[in-house]
């Protein structure tokens, strides 16, 4: 998997944050951009773990009587 | 002593052995409110009326050979994040402003059918999103944070403004105010009791526990909440064993995990300090201390985060766009980030979050417990952003407070945090005991034998 930065200003975040029907202002863009870089600088420290097979920690339970 | 001043316990015993009525003690909380909520502001509302009319019940109840246990006309302060029958519950938040629900967490439900009177609503930060609680104020030093989000609770405990506090704990809740305003805090295992009632902040992180001025206490209520529930799915169906049963049982022979690594990482002397020599106070009381190496150390924080932000988002997702300019900006800005978090991404963080929980099993198979810092410093001054570490390396303040908690939320491990020494300024230090799913008894027994051994348990704050 790419370790490349993701890059998260200007349109791009606009884009997003449309993609997400989520109205930002240009003012809320230029401090929520900065801040989805900084988290997905964050998640990618993940990226070094090789997850395979691994399902993930889900709490889904099917019976229908609980 | 004032009876506000007594713990849980003392004052139980007092009202079984009728030399204390709960409208004794509850007024004398509610003196004690008067008197210091002025400085700290650990309520979101105080319940005066409802509390002396449950006191006096509670009296009579007493008085007529109904006496309902330990927890009967014991004065309890509930987390602003609870649901309670016909009492304001904000979360803190304008968003939640005038919401009076028609009834009772179940969390509440249990503690009030105990025999619990509820003295107030203790403050959160807003829907439990963050680790500061700015509403509220450290009681030890007024001018430094409380921690959060359970921060009123924490703070009133430590104030002397009730006995037991509800509090949360999605990445360290509880924990981290337990830890600095030098009360017990217990997160139980992920699914020990329901949360049905309570505003979600991360659905698959949250836990509901109590904070209490000592370890037997928090056995106590623990108790009294834990328990499966049939409308909430999280919660686990299994017994609930008596938590005060084995308490005084002693450590000989326990094997104490000390961490090699994570835990110790960008934490100031005086915590480590402490922490060691809580350690060695274990391992004086019979305890066998072995060092182990936490797995997956580095992908932790990446894949709690990774988990809060959108579940925070997606139950949020409403209200933000209809009411985004009422949220606090702090609170406002992680809820439009979660917003932007790739499906994909969260989905890596629930896997890693397997491996993780796989890595915390084999780890285990070597101890009974892990014993780490709580948080890696004393309290913060009130607006302190970023936390400076030897070597040039500075830390968001969130981040360095829920560094050494999240862990046991994303293994949904019990831990229960308690106070192991002050520092110089005479603020308290906290470590945490983290156990096996569902073994809240060891883990308590190990702070009661600390508590026991020590004196740093149970000290309320000089206010």
């Amino acid at each position: 998997m790419s370790s490349a930065p993701r890059p998260f200003s200007g349109e791009a975040a606009a884009h997003a944050a449309r993609a997400a029907r989520l109205p930002l202002s240009p003012e809320r863009l230029e401090i929520v951009g900065p801040t989805v870089e900084l988290v997905y600088a964050l998640i990618d420290l993940m990226d070094p773990v090789r997850l395979g097979e691994t399902p993930p920690a889900t709490a889904f339970d099917p019976r229908w009587s609980r | 002593m004032e009876p506000y001043a007594l713990s849980l316990g003392a004052a139980a015993a007092e009202i079984a052995a009728r030399r204390l009525s709960p409208v004794e003690l509850v007024d004398s909380v509610l003196r004690r409110i008067d008197a210091t909520e002025g400085a700290i502001n650990a309520f979101a509302c105080v319940t005066a009326d409802l509390a002396r009319a449950a006191a006096r019940r509670a009296e009579e109840e007493i008085a007529g050979g109904r006496h309902r246990g330990p927890l009967h006309g014991i004065p309890l302060g509930v987390k602003d994040l609870c649901d309670t029958a016909g009492v304001p519950t904000t979360s803190s938040s304008k968003v939640r402003e005038g919401n009076v629900p028609d009834r009772d967490s179940v969390v509440v439900e249990h503690l009030l059918a105990a025999g619990m009177v509820m003295v107030g609503k203790t403050h959160t930060h807003e829907f439990a999103y963050g680790a500061i609680t700015p509403t509220t104020r450290n009681p030890w030093d007024v001018r430094r944070i409380p921690g959060g989000s359970s921060g009123g609770s924490a703070a009133a405990l430590a104030a002397g403004t009730c006995m037991v506090g509800v509090g949360t704990d999605t990445g360290g809740s509880i924990r981290i105010p337990a830890a600095l305003c030098g009360t017990v805090g217990l997160k139980p295992t992920y699914g020990r009791s329901s949360k049905r009632g309570i505003a979600p902040l991360s659905w698959s992180l949250d836990h509901v526990g109590p904070l209490a001025r000592n370890v037997r206490d928090c056995a106590l209520v623990l108790n009294a909440i834990a328990g499966a529930d049939p409308l909430d799915p999280s919660t686990l169906h299994a017994p609930v064993p008596d938590h005060t049963a084995g308490l005084d049982g002693g450590i000989a022979g326990l094997r104490v995990g000390v961490p090699v690594n994570h835990f110790f990482d960008h934490v100031s002397d005086d915590v480590a300090a402490a922490v060691r020599g809580a350690a060695s106070v274990l391992e004086g009381l019979g305890a066998r201390l072995q060092e182990v190496t936490i797995p997956h150390a580095d992908a932790m924080m990446a894949a709690g985060w990774a988990i809060i932000l959108p579940e925070a988002s997606a139950y949020h997702q409403e209200a933000l766009r209809e009411r985004g300019d009422l949220y606090a900006p702090d609170v406002r800005l992680f809820l439009e980030a979660g917003e932007l978090v790739l499906a994909t991404d969260y989905l890596r963080a629930l896997r890693v979050r397997t491996l993780i929980q796989q890595g915390w099993a084999e780890m285990f198979a070597d101890i009974d417990v892990l014993i780490a810092p709580t948080v890696p410093l004393a309290a913060p001054v009130v607006g302190t952003a970023m936390i400076p570490w030897p070597g040039g390396v500075t830390e968001d303040i969130t981040q360095a407070l829920v560094r050494l908690t999240l862990p046991a939320n994303l293994t949904g491990l019990p831990s229960l945090s308690l106070a192991v020494g002050f520092d110089a300024g005479g603020l308290p230090l906290g470590m945490q005991v983290i156990g096996r799913p569902l073994d809240e008894a060891t883990v308590l027994r190990v702070g009661q034998a600390y508590e026991c051994a020590s004196d740093t348990v149970g000290r309320l704050a000089p206010l």
